[in-house]
């Protein structure tokens, strides 16, 4: 099958019961997305599918040809990161970092459909992930700053265009 | 232009006094007789008016750009060439026999390519039992290992095992293990041949019979599980004799003595790494079934062997904060002077593991004359009990801090009051002063940022006849051994291009150990923060530093950081000197530039390097002994408001003000997140968290996150958690105490306290789920 993850194509040979979550860490060696719990209960493997937050480990790799998925680490890198990624940094929005992939893949979902979330609505959309240092205080005022760092980012955008 | 003198011979200093000497050390209340190794040099302690520019910044994580770009690798992300994986197949039942184990199914599925059974592995022990034993005393319990080329593989081949089992008679709770014709959970019965544990000063008795006014409460606390997101999970690798183990771990040295012992290796052909770890809050400190599972197949199949449990078993067999149930009986004069504390206590112990005291804390917490405490622990068919962040402390502080509310209910006392009324101005139970407390000044900032006496009001006001939502407020106090100390190491590096290495055998466990290093290091060595790298985690590479447990990392390694980069410093200065020929008295080094006294010239530590070329600049740290008869705690006071909803029985805890007193901070930025951190497991643990056991199944209903509830960010108050400022000189040369388990011990009786204040009733029993709640409103 064809996987298309980070914007390059893959050709992988999946088995029909393959997880995205294993075709992501054991084919393609990106690691960054972790298996926490393998039931979709703790969050540390969400991704996106098409800018869809989405459990890989629940998601069948087979199903997601044709689809366009997202992990950490094409989110940012060293050099060119993603507001969450420096914002995270800056604030110290996680400990021992082992579910930071994936509340950066959910803080990443929800920015991406609404530029001014509420503290509410961040504590809504981020409440599918787990953290067990109790990072989260950090982690909401995070998400918060790189919202408005990206909302400066697209209206400086706007006035350099106009 | 000064110039030194010429004939600078060499002067050897012969060593001013013992190199070794034997010194009481002290971790989690236990106290050791053992040999330590002072440093070289004494250093000048930081007091609170040192003038330090980098420790006590808020310097940025030093490992957060790997892990927010997801390049951290933790156990599980390892891919070792032709690496195998394993799984286990677990007891399905809480005590029995294994009649029948036959692996020829499972082994006849294509990609399976061993197993591993307790004739594998004689000697090895795991939870108290040897590995794989075919006696079953626990549900969950490791019958066999399978191993195959992938995961999945290795768990579709342990459900291929045809396996037959004996049911025998279980006991799951202290009920059912006390009863008359309970089954026996070990041969000699269900209670520890010593216990009661007593521990008395004083007499209680007498002094309760004569007392004012005395209460007896019943209190409960449940049994909670770590829960790192991060289970554990071992990959070890044989090439010839050497062994290299991967670990998930809260102690590098420690698992690798436990694997050298129990292969019957020597130390030196074991290496044990850890990079990243996910999280262990005290279930990481040993090696384990996995371990010992990788280390074994991986010999036995000649490939590396990647073991990591899965959710269940995490959940079920890698230890737990074990549930408990105590009566109190607080005496007091009139005034709220206490005069006496009496408590049994019994502890769902489990089949075995570490003997955490509850008791601990009546004998520490307040001043008081007369003490008695009895502890019973009782053997029961689940898990062992494990350290888990303030082992012990957080079960007895519940208790102990609702019975201190319950008096002062009693005596119409405010809370705080009746806490700052029988402040202990010295260690009552060992008889000895503290190193420093300023847990006063933690009761009166903490108050003030609380608003305690507005809030009171306020809340107090919500409170009205047929009200919905109730809002009450409660506070508690708190205390923790957290004076660290020896042995631990450490090597400071001067490279050529005037980088610097730390190396230290200690681990980070998300605490921020790596950077608070660095910190410690450029500040003493006079050297830019960017320029250091701490490396940690590895046997090999690193000296000495003992388990990340008992919130001593800070304090023990700390110093030895100190010693080891003030000595690289002498010694670049002395390179220094000789490069710029001057008397080696004139030369500073600030921002890594060495400068001379009266003259303009100067060298970067890069210069100074690329002079020297490979000449190596090292300097080498211990950690000396601490003061003798002196306790080194840190302390806390933690207020709470709550708001319950008395229709759905749902609390929602509102807003949490914690004062701590550590010591000195190095870096306020990471140490406010472990407090925060903390805060959030103690308020899992007094809302929701406990493992539930079917009685007649003998099986946990909830090992999964899904049932075990943890926190989420939509669960989290507002939280104002901070040190009041000061620097414990007496503890060791930084200045620091440790941190980490302070913050979860008040957290649960100051929400508990805040619910009891809430609805006017007793609260005895945690987790405060809605139906628990509800019951207390309908008493």
């Amino acid at each position: 099958m064809r996987l298309t993850v980070n914007a390059q194509e893959h050709d992988l040979i999946v088995a029909g019961h393959d997880t995205l979550l294993s075709a992501l860490r054991d084919q393609l060696e990106l690691t960054g997305t972790k298996l926490g719990c393998g039931r979709g209960e703790c969050g540390a493997c969400s991704v996106l599918v098409d800018g869809r937050l989405t459990y890989s480990c629940l998601t069948l790799a087979a199903g997601c040809e044709g689809q366009s998925i997202t992990t950490v680490e094409g989110l940012g890198q060293p050099g060119a990161l993603h507001p969450l990624q420096r914002a995270f940094i800056e604030l110290d929005a996680l400990q021992c970092g082992f579910c930071t992939p994936g509340q950066l893949m959910a803080a990443a979902a929800l920015l991406a459909t609404n530029d001014q979330p509420t503290a509410q609505e961040i504590r809504s959309a981020m409440s599918g992930n787990l953290c067990r240092c109790g990072t989260y205080p950090k982690l909401a005022r995070a998400v918060e700053s790189a919202a408005t760092a990206l909302r400066a980012r697209t209206s400086e955008g706007r006035s350099d265009a106009s | 232009m000064p110039r030194k003198p010429k004939e600078s011979a060499a002067k050897a200093q012969p060593h001013p006094r013992k190199r070794f000497v034997t010194t009481k050390v002290e971790v989690e209340g236990r106290e050791e007789l053992k040999i330590v190794e002072l440093p070289d040099i004494e250093p000048t302690p930081w007091d609170e008016d040192a003038q330090l520019t980098i420790v006590g910044t808020r310097a940025i994580r030093a490992d957060a750009l790997e892990k927010v770009t997801g390049r951290a690798k933790y156990t599980a992300d390892l891919h070792r060439p032709a690496m195998l994986h394993a799984a286990f197949l677990r007891a399905p039942v809480a005590s029995g026999r294994v009649v029948r184990l036959d692996l020829t199914r499972a082994l006849a599925l294509a990609g399976v390519r061993g197993a591993l059974v307790a004739s594998d592995v004689p000697g090895i022990k795991h939870m108290g039992a040897p590995l794989f034993d075919t006696a079953i005393h626990w549900a969950g319990q490791p019958l066999a290992a399978l191993c195959a080329d992938t995961p999945e593989l290795a768990r579709q081949a342990c459900a291929l095992v045809d396996l037959d089992v004996e049911t025998l008679p279980h006991a799951v709770t202290v009920a059912a293990a006390l009863a008359p014709d309970a089954p026996r959970v070990k041969p000699h019965g269900n209670i520890p041949r010593n216990q009661p544990r007593i521990a008395t000063r004083g007499d209680a008795d007498a002094a309760i019979a004569g007392a004012d006014v005395t209460i007896t409460r019943d209190y409960r606390t449940p049994c909670a599980l770590h829960t790192p997101i991060e289970p554990h999970g071992s990959v070890a690798e044989w090439i010839g004799d050497d062994l290299t183990v991967w670990e998930s771990t809260q102690g590098i040295f420690e698992v690798r003595s436990n694997i050298a012992q129990a292969f019957k290796l020597p130390l030196n052909r074991v290496r044990v790494m850890k990079d990243y770890m996910g999280g262990g809050f005290g279930a990481k400190n040993y090696a384990a079934a996995n371990t010992f599972t990788a280390v074994a197949l991986a010999r036995k199949l000649g490939k590396p062997v990647r073991c990591i449990l899965d959710r269940e078993g995490e959940q079920t067999d890698t230890g737990n904060r074990a549930a408990s149930s105590q009566r109190v009986t607080l005496a007091a004069n009139r005034d709220g002077t206490l005069v006496a504390i009496s408590a049994e206590v019994t502890v769902a112990y489990g089949y075995s593991g570490w003997y955490a005291s509850p008791a601990k804390i009546y004998h520490e917490m307040y001043r008081c004359p007369n003490v008695s405490t009895r502890e019973t622990f009782v053997f029961l068919n689940t898990g062992a009990m494990d350290s888990f962040r303030a082992p012990g402390h957080v079960e007895g502080a519940f208790a102990l801090e609702r019975a201190m509310d319950a008096l002062a209910h009693e005596l119409g006392i405010d809370p705080l009051e009746l806490r700052r009324r029988n402040y202990a101005e010295v260690d009552e139970e060992k008889n000895r002063p503290y190193s420093a407390k300023h847990l006063d000044r933690c009761y009166s900032e903490g108050e003030a940022r609380f608003n305690w006496t507005h809030r009171r009001v306020e809340a107090a006001a919500t409170r009205t006849i047929g009200a919905r939502f109730r809002r009450g407020v409660g506070m508690a106090s708190q205390i923790w051994g957290a004076g660290g100390g020896p042995p631990a190491y450490a090597t400071v590096r001067i490279n050529p291009d005037g980088t610097i290495d730390v190396l230290t055998g200690a681990q980070d466990l998300g605490t921020g150990s790596r950077t608070i290093f660095a910190q410690i290091a450029a500040e003493s060595l006079g050297a830019r923060l960017a320029d250091v790298r701490t490396v940690l985690g590895d046997t090999e590479r690193t000296p000495y530093a003992g388990n990340s447990w008992g919130s001593i990392t800070t304090a023990s390694v700390g110093p030895a950081v100190r010693v080891a980069a003030l000595q690289a410093r002498a010694k670049v200065l002395e390179a220094a000197a000789e490069l710029l020929d001057v008397d080696v008295s004139l030369l500073s080094l600030v921002g890594s530039v060495v400068s001379i006294a009266g003259d303009e010239r100067t060298m970067t530590l890069a210069q100074v390097g690329r002079k020297l070329g490979e000449v190596m600049i090292m300097g080498q740290g211990s950690r000396g002994a601490n003061p003798q008869d002196t306790a080194i705690c840190a302390f806390a006071a933690q207020f709470a408001e709550v708001e319950v909803d008395v229709e759905t029985g749902r609390v929602r805890v509102l807003h949490i003000t914690s004062a701590h007193d550590s010591g000195r901070i190095i870096n306020p930025t990471l140490a406010e997140s472990q407090l925060e951190g903390g805060i959030i497991q103690g308020l899992g643990y007094a809302l929701f968290e406990e493992r539930v056991m079917d009685e007649t199944l003998g099986l946990s209903l909830n090992a999964n996150v899904h049932d075990y509830k943890i926190p989420v960010i939509g669960d989290v108050p507002v939280i104002d958690a901070f040190f009041v400022a000061s620097s414990d000189v007496v503890a060791n040369h930084t200045g620091a105490r440790g941190i980490a388990e302070a913050p979860i011990i008040p957290t649960a009786p100051a929400i508990a306290n805040a619910v009891a204040d809430a609805l006017g009733v007793d609260v005895g029993e945690i987790p405060l789920t809605p139906w628990r709640v509800l019951a207390l409103l309908r008493r």
